[in-house]
């Protein structure tokens, strides 16, 4: 009974709360069309109130939609995506205008209130949100009103002495209390929802900056490798060239010189090979190529100067650009474990299934580790999601780490 | 000693063959597959097999698949395998039979030609030949570092030497030191770390590689 009471109150609450965001707009029209008559109902004095009436609902129809959402997630835990489109950045050309994504304009000033006014015109979910604020008075308003009818029914009828209305209102009003706000959550999710084309732009829009993410992600890649390359392997095979022609001059006049040249050269191409081992290792790894990535992780993990663990539960062999991303994910979290979280210990495990891989990777390290823009977590991400991947990392200060990597894929 | 050489890339191939030619060895077969590897070793029955890692059809660990084959066929069958790079991993699943005659060397072992034949008759008399960048590797992880922290440096080298398959006269002629100097260190390192010293040096190996791995060895489940 008492808990029937307490969620009666609640219900209660909500109900007026959803009154509230749902009649605000109505509220509106109600001043514009008090003000009109107020001013004599001429057939001329009515333009003044419709225009503010309209540029109101414009300017509350976002908030409204916005309070519903938080609402809706407040009260019942399902959260719907906003959708709105985000500005792009707004960057200087070298011809001195300014870019927005849609014009070149004078001043970064013109530039942003072009884009807004773009954003404003051609974001459908403008749109979106003045159909549910035209809809949302009719269907959820009306119904969540019912017990505050009530309440103000009964509250009439014992002052006017009529009791018989005071009692059938105060009835509707706890009968109605506990369900009248519930409608609300079906009509924002019908109507609040981004429509399948909002979706497909956002998607649009998200494998586009993938997209940008990769290529510079490659070409930094290849500029790395031509880098390494041309200071170290091609050098020293050409000053392997020159002792070996010097050598080749010495051999008869000096050959203890020469000697001593030839073994230079000798010493040379081992060191170019170790650098070329190395340059090879971090492009991609010949023990991930020959055992795929589980194995490939425990060489690395007998490598590294922790004590790892490797689990897994199946025997994965994935896509190589996945599986070169993962290995190459791994490799960072430990590196990360011990150079930055004084770790000893890690614990890697693999699991899958024909929908997808999650690996995990656990240290014993003072954790703190975070997400932060440009940093090295934030990269493993972008690289994980160019796959659909999501990188989970929970690393209270203190330790310990603990990173999931879970990669949507098809196990060949 | 007859000898068979599998690498599939033809100079090199051509290389090796010279140079165990070039000191007096003779090649009774080569092999360019994994496959043929397999069969090469198993009809001739050679002293030693030099055999590359990465070999055609799958151009994976083809060579390193084959010799273990080979190896559970006729136990104890010496390999000593090339590649161009060395892990742990593969170090250990070569002598995880504990047969003896295993050598894992970096291909430009060869480099040093004396050496790489010295390593190559050792893996033929049955010890081992393992490479001083797997050796390193293993000395410097993790667990091993905080172990050996007892060990005073030239302990340490003896230590890696030893893993290295190398006899106490080898390892007294590397170190320019008199064989009574390096037994008395082996004797003091293996007090140390509470290993029983072997007078063969295979067994020596395993117990100071099994030493070594002993908990820096990652857990297969």
């Amino acid at each position: 009974m008492r808990q029937w009471g307490a969620s009666a109150c609640v219900g209660f609450a909500r109900a007026c709360a959803v009154v509230v965001v749902a009649m605000l707009v109505p509220a509106v029209w109600a001043v514009a069309v008090a003000l009109w008559m107020w001013w004599g109902g001429d057939p001329w004095t009515w333009i003044a109130p419709f225009v503010w009436a309209c540029i109101g609902t414009f300017a509350l129809s976002r908030p409204v939609c916005r309070m519903t959402r938080s609402l809706v997630a407040k009260w019942t835990g399902v959260v719907i995506p906003p959708g709105y489109r985000q500005a792009g950045p707004v960057t200087r050309m070298s011809t001195g205008y300014w870019w927005n994504g849609f014009s070149y304009e004078r001043t970064r000033r013109d530039a942003l209130m072009d884009q807004r006014m773009r954003l404003w015109w051609k974001d459908p979910a403008v749109w979106r949100d003045l159909r549910f604020t035209a809809i949302v008075p009719f269907t959820a308003g009306v119904v969540a009103a019912v017990p505050l009818a009530g309440l103000a029914a009964a509250v009439l009828g014992f002052g006017t002495s009529s009791p018989l209305v005071g009692v059938l209102g105060l009835v509707v009003a706890v009968a109605a209390a506990r369900y009248a706000w519930r409608p609300a959550v079906p009509v924002a999710v019908r109507l609040l929802r981004p429509s399948p084309a909002m979706a497909l732009a956002d998607r649009v829009d998200e494998l586009t900056s993938q997209r940008a993410d990769t290529t510079v992600a490659q070409a930094a890649e290849i500029r790395r490798i031509e880098r390494d390359l041309h200071d170290g392997a091609q050098a020293r095979l050409v000053a392997l060239g020159l002792s070996l022609a010097t050598a080749e001059k010495l051999m008869r006049t000096d050959p203890d010189r020469a000697m001593a040249l030839l073994r230079e050269a000798r010493a040379g191409a081992a060191t170019s090979l170790n650098e070329l081992r190395e340059l090879v290792r971090g492009i991609n790894p010949p023990v991930l190529n020959e055992r795929g990535l589980v194995d490939a992780v425990r060489a690395f993990a007998l490598d590294s100067p922790l004590e790892a663990t490797v689990s897994a539960d199946v025997r994965l062999r994935l896509d190589p650009p996945i599986e070169s991303a993962v290995y190459f994910g791994v490799a960072e979290l430990m590196t990360n474990a011990v150079k930055h979280a004084h770790a000893t210990r890690a614990r890697i495990s693999f699991a899958g299934d024909e929908t997808g891989i999650v690996v995990d990777v656990e240290d014993d390290g003072r954790g703190g580790a975070g997400v932060r823009a440009g940093g090295g977590l934030e990269g493993l991400r972008r690289r994980l999601a160019v796959f659909d991947g999501t990188l989970e990392v929970t690393s209270p200060a203190g330790g310990p780490t603990r990173v999931r990597m879970v990669v949507p894929c098809e196990s060949l | 000693m007859r000898i068979v050489v599998a690498e599939d890339l033809y100079l090199l191939r051509d290389g090796l063959v010279r140079l165990v030619e070039a000191y007096g060895h003779e090649v009774v077969a080569t092999a360019t597959t994994g496959p043929e590897t397999v069969e090469a070793l198993l009809k001739w029955r050679p002293d030693v097999a030099v055999i590359d890692v990465r070999m055609p059809p799958t151009q994976s660990d083809e060579g390193l698949r084959a010799a273990l084959a080979a190896r559970g066929e006729v136990p104890g069958l010496p390999v000593l395998i090339l590649s161009q790079h060395v892990e742990q991993l593969y170090a250990r699943e070569l002598l995880a039979d504990g047969a003896g005659g295993v050598g894992y060397l970096l291909k430009e072992s060869v480099f040093d030609a004396d050496q790489f034949i010295d390593a190559l008759e050792r893996v033929a008399g049955g010890g081992t030949a393992m490479d001083p960048a797997v050796i390193a590797k293993l000395l410097s992880s993790g667990s091993s570092t905080r172990r050996l922290g007892q060990l005073t440096e030239r302990e340490h080298s003896v230590l890696g030497l030893m893993a290295e398959g190398l006899s106490n006269q080898a390892i007294s002629r590397r170190l320019f030191l008199s064989e009574g100097a390096i037994s008395k260190y082996t004797t003091s390192l293996f007090g140390k770390l509470g290993i029983t010293d072997d007078d063969n040096s295979n067994r020596r190996v395993l117990a100071v590689l099994t030493y070594l791995n002993a908990s820096s060895a990652p857990q297969e489940t």
